[in-house]
Formats: structure tokens, sequence, C-alpha cells
């Protein structure tokens, strides 16, 4: 039997893309008075999940252990397409998807 | 074939008793997600008067529960003690059961079965058909 993933609605789904994408906000601002030069502020925020953090090499709070399994396990795994389950590449690749066995590429 | 293993077959067999995940609510849910996969927040913020940078603000937050913020080793204030049971059960990799939702301990439930409600995965059913005992620590 295969269980697809189900359709994710709402906020949860909003959430969750916009946490794997982040968010970056740029802004700036200034004030002139006349052809002075007032004030002026400028903000680059970003917003993001760990994993994508990781992936676009973000800076992590100072005293942050980066050499924690977790760490390795964010470069090393990858979601099943149909059930959306976490596994590890290869074995997702050559044997399918060990949680619900379908995605065989061999068998296609 | 034990007790145990007599028992899980009967309530996979029942009809009457069908494990169903039960919907999150929204927002419960969300703060799940959030908390779950963590957040991070980096800010640098500068503030200028007539062309002389005055303030400087450079925020790196990061935002997650104790159990995924002790699995990616985020520092935690000074005097937390780290020798209880619950930080060790933090290092076990856990896995949301796709049938019944629960969190259960990954291995067991690739390999074996899920514990609360029977579930296996394709793997282990792969393994129960060739013949293969698993032993579950």
């Amino acid at each position: 039997m295969v269980t697809l993933r189900p359709e994710e609605t709402g906020l949860k789904e909003l959430l969750d893309r916009v946490l794997d994408k982040g968010v970056a906000v740029d802004t700036s601002v200034r004030v002139d008075l006349g052809s002075l030069d007032l004030l002026g502020a400028k903000a680059h925020i970003i917003l993001a999940s760990f994993k994508t953090a990781e992936k676009i090499g973000l800076d992590f709070p100072e005293g942050t252990n980066l050499n924690t399994p977790a760490w390795q396990n964010l470069k090393t795994t990858q979601l099943c397409p149909v059930c959306g389950m976490e596994s590890r590449q290869e074995e997702l690749k050559e044997e399918g998807c060990p949680w619900c066995g379908c995605y065989r590429p061999d068998e296609r | 074939m034990d007790a145990t293993d007599q028992m899980r077959d009967k309530t996979m067999e029942s009809t009457t008793l069908t494990p169903e995940r039960t919907e999150d609510t929204d927002l419960a849910g969300a703060i799940d997600r959030i908390l779950d996969k963590g957040l991070v927040i980096n800010a640098d913020i500068t503030v200028d008067v007539a062309g002389v940078e005055l303030l400087g603000i450079k925020i790196r937050a990061a935002l997650a529960s104790f159990e995924t913020a002790a699995k990616y080793g985020l520092e935690f204030p000074s005097g937390t003690n780290f020798e209880t049971a619950a930080w060790k059960e933090t290092m076990i990799e856990k896995e949301e059961c796709p049938q019944c939702g629960k969190r259960v301990e990954r291995e067991e439930l690739l390999n074996f079965a899920c514990p609360w409600c029977g579930w296996e995965s394709a793997k282990a059913k792969k393994r129960k058909k060739a013949g293969v005992k698993v032993e579950v620590q």
C-alpha cells in the first residue's frame, strides 16, 4: 500500500514554505532636510529554518557547536518525494524509500 | 510468537481499532513546526546621522525547542545541568510515526515497527519477508 503524502493546507503549509525558502528583508530609510542628509537607517534581516540557514551559510549565535550529528544529518539526508519522510540520500537513491517503499529509480 | 507479537497482530487485524492521526489545529501545528525545525533570525541594522555612522546592531538569534536546540548544539544558559535523563533522551534520533503521529525512536520505527500503533515501514516489511530477524535493543 502506498500512502501519498497528505496535502497540507493553510497556516502550516505556508509556514513550512516560508521557513524552507527563507525570508530576506532589506530596507533602507533616508531622511533629508533641504539638501542636508539628516538621518539614515539600514536593516538587513534574514529569517530561515535551521536547515535552510545551514545551506545558505548563515551565521549562528556564538557558542553554537556545529559538529553535532544533527548538522551532519542535514547534509546527508533527503526527503522522499512521495511520503515526505527523511532518509539517507544513498539509501533513497539505490534501494528506494525505506519508509513507504516507493520511488525506485530502477523500476521506472 | 510471543505475547506482544500476538497483541500487535490482533491490533492490526481489528477493524474497530483503526488508529488515525489526529489533525493538529492550525496554530498549535504551526508552533510545533517552528520549534521543531528551528528558526534563525539574523539582522544587521545601522543608523547614521548626517553621513556619520552612529549605531550598529548585529543580531544572531536562533529559536528552537529544547530538543532541537540540544541536537544542534546551541549554547544553553550557564548553570544548565546536562546530566539529566531528559538531555540524554534528546540525543536519540526520533521520528514521527506516519500513522499515529507519535514521536518514536527512529531506528525502531524504521527497522521494526511503531511500538504504539504497529505501523511498519517498507524496510521492516522487506526484512520480515526475507526472514531477517531484527533484534531490538
